[in-house]
């Protein structure tokens, strides 16, 4: 059993310590939809839940399994969706969400699962447009 | 380390137990004595005066297991201790002698010695405990054979505190004339132990675990009959030949010392210590559901190892740091975080045993400290749960 020291960036700490949009969403206007990604063996479960308002993500919020990384890359996974059209690109992926975390190398097998989350809800989010 | 405006606690007390301030002055006051500075191996009156100084501590160290002072060899630390023991005995044992028994649950210097052995054709019985983390006796005396060699077991399990019932497990070895090693690495100090009576013909344990310092430990090696061994270190045949390096005398008063403070504190603190630990035990229920690695009882006193279904090892260290310090179910520096062996020989899936902290109470725990400690793992574990997928604690369960 060890207590093995890990780094962690200033933005890992403050997003790990505050868990922004952790948690549901806030009753509002639009439809709810969500995108959950699950690989235990590596680490992370993912869930993001967002509102969409005319086409684009009008509030997204997480729940997560895993260590601080996922933690804090599901939270910047929220917080860079929201405002974004659902048509576009990805708002962020797993490499952007490495850099701006400075996480190890090790920890990318983890991120991936948190940016699997994100397009199963912007997928999701497509679908109930085209309804 | 992140700098805090106040001490972390410290449960963390079976990875090392801070040096006792009595120990550190007595140590450095060695180290000062113009009188001590000689080679306990020269003839000369300098190195007759540290050879004796070495004799203390070595009476000292002795009391501590109820053994006589010349059963005691000295060694760098439980590590080598274990070592020598299962190495040196396994190898002196000749040819018709080749099979070791032991557990999976065995601390790291025991298993990978048993592994070296394995290297060197011996066969290993690596013997699986219970859902509650003991070996059953009858289980050893099962695995016994005409060539067995060794039997090496630990006292206290350095995870969960399970007790293993030497005892017993020392009397089926003694029936048979057999040699059994007893890691107590965790129990010296911790309870009273008894070589004569458990039947232990080699034990081994250490000055750091009980208030003294690093680098120092004890092989207890029976002299009636006494067990043929093979050193593992040669060189000036200090320690009977069985250790060779000159002895390092302000340690080994270091270890005298604490193993004295730890014998008459023992019985009282002993209780006190159990008492803190269930005080911690319900203290946690405000992270309920939790469970219990391992069984209550019987157990060392400063053992309480916790699985929290649905919380992921690494985060809740991070979320406890600078303010609790303990230790988790795995190695947790990397992605391929590795689970604990021990908890996953108890019947732990991986999950299960990343969900896990080991808190370790000592000497200096206090109550205030077990109330605090218990109070900010309960929140952690709440504010991680709060962020948890939906379904997360019945599946990381």
């Amino acid at each position: 059993m060890i207590a093995a020291p890990v780094s962690y960036s200033p933005l890992v700490r403050r997003l790990f310590d505050q868990l922004p949009r952790a948690g549901g969403l806030a009753p509002g206007p639009g439809q709810l939809v969500h995108g959950e990604a699950r690989a235990l063996d590596r680490g992370a479960w993912v869930r993001l839940d967002a509102r969409i308002e005319g086409g684009y993500v009008a509030d997204c919020a997480f729940r997560a399994w895993g260590c601080p990384h996922v933690l804090a890359a599901a939270a910047l996974a929220a917080a860079h969706s929201s405002g974004q059209p659902i048509a576009g690109g990805l708002p962020i992926d797993a490499y952007r969400m490495a850099a701006e975390m400075d996480a190890p190398e090790e920890k990318l097998g983890r991120l991936l699962v948190v940016e699997d989350a994100l397009r199963a809800m912007l997928a999701n989010a497509r679908a109930l447009q085209l309804r | 380390m992140p700098v805090t405006d106040f001490e972390p606690i410290y449960l963390d007390h079976a990875a090392t137990a801070p040096v006792d301030p009595r120990v550190a002055l007595l140590m450095y006051a060695c180290l000062q004595d113009s009188t001590l500075q000689g080679n306990p191996a020269s003839v000369h009156a300098p190195g007759r005066a540290a050879a004796a100084r070495v004799e203390l501590a070595r009476a000292q160290v002795a009391r501590l297991v109820g053994a006589l002072p010349e059963s005691i060899v000295f060694t760098s630390g439980a590590t080598e201790s274990v070592n020598l023991a299962i190495l040196g005995a396994a190898r002196a044992g000749g040819a018709k002698f080749r099979h070791i028994v032991t557990a999976r649950t065995e601390h790291r210097s025991a298993l990978g010695a048993c592994r070296q052995l394995e290297r060197e054709g011996f066969t290993v019985s690596w013997l699986a405990p219970g859902a509650d983390g003991r070996v059953d006796p009858a289980q050893v005396a099962d695995s016994l054979r005409p060539d067995t060699a060794l039997v090496s077991l630990m006292h206290a399990n350095n995870e969960t505190g399970v007790l293993n019932d030497i005892d017993a497990i020392g009397r089926s070895c003694r029936e048979r004339g057999l040699v059994f090693h007893v890691d107590a690495a965790q129990s010296a100090g911790k309870l009273p132990i008894d070589v004569d009576g458990c039947g232990a013909t080699l034990l081994s344990f250490c000055a750091h675990k009980l208030g003294g310092p690093k680098g120092v430990g004890a092989l207890y090696v029976r002299r009636q009959p006494r067990p043929a061994l093979q050193p593992l270190i040669f060189g000036g045949g200090q320690e009977g030949g069985l250790r060779a390096g000159s002895l390092p005398t302000h340690q080994l008063a270091g270890f005298g010392a604490a193993c004295e403070l730890a014998l008459a504190s023992l019985p009282a603190e002993a209780v006190r210590i159990r008492a803190l630990r269930e005080r911690l035990w319900a203290g946690l229920q405000g992270a309920a559901p939790l469970w219990r690695n391992g069984a209550a009882e019987p157990s060392v006193p400063g053992i309480l190892n916790v699985r929290f279904p649905g919380i992921e090892g690494e985060s809740l260290l991070l979320a406890l740091d600078g303010r609790v310090a303990a230790s988790s179910g795995s190695a947790c520096n990397s992605a391929a975080a590795e689970p604990s062996y021990v908890l996953r020989a108890l019947g732990l899936s991986d999950l299960a045993a990343q969900a896990s902290l080991r808190l370790s109470l000592g000497r200096g725990t206090t109550e205030d400290e077990i109330d605090r400690a218990a109070e900010l793992i309960a929140n952690s574990v709440r504010r991680l749960r709060a962020a948890l997928p939906l379904g997360a604690i019945e599946t990381i369960a």
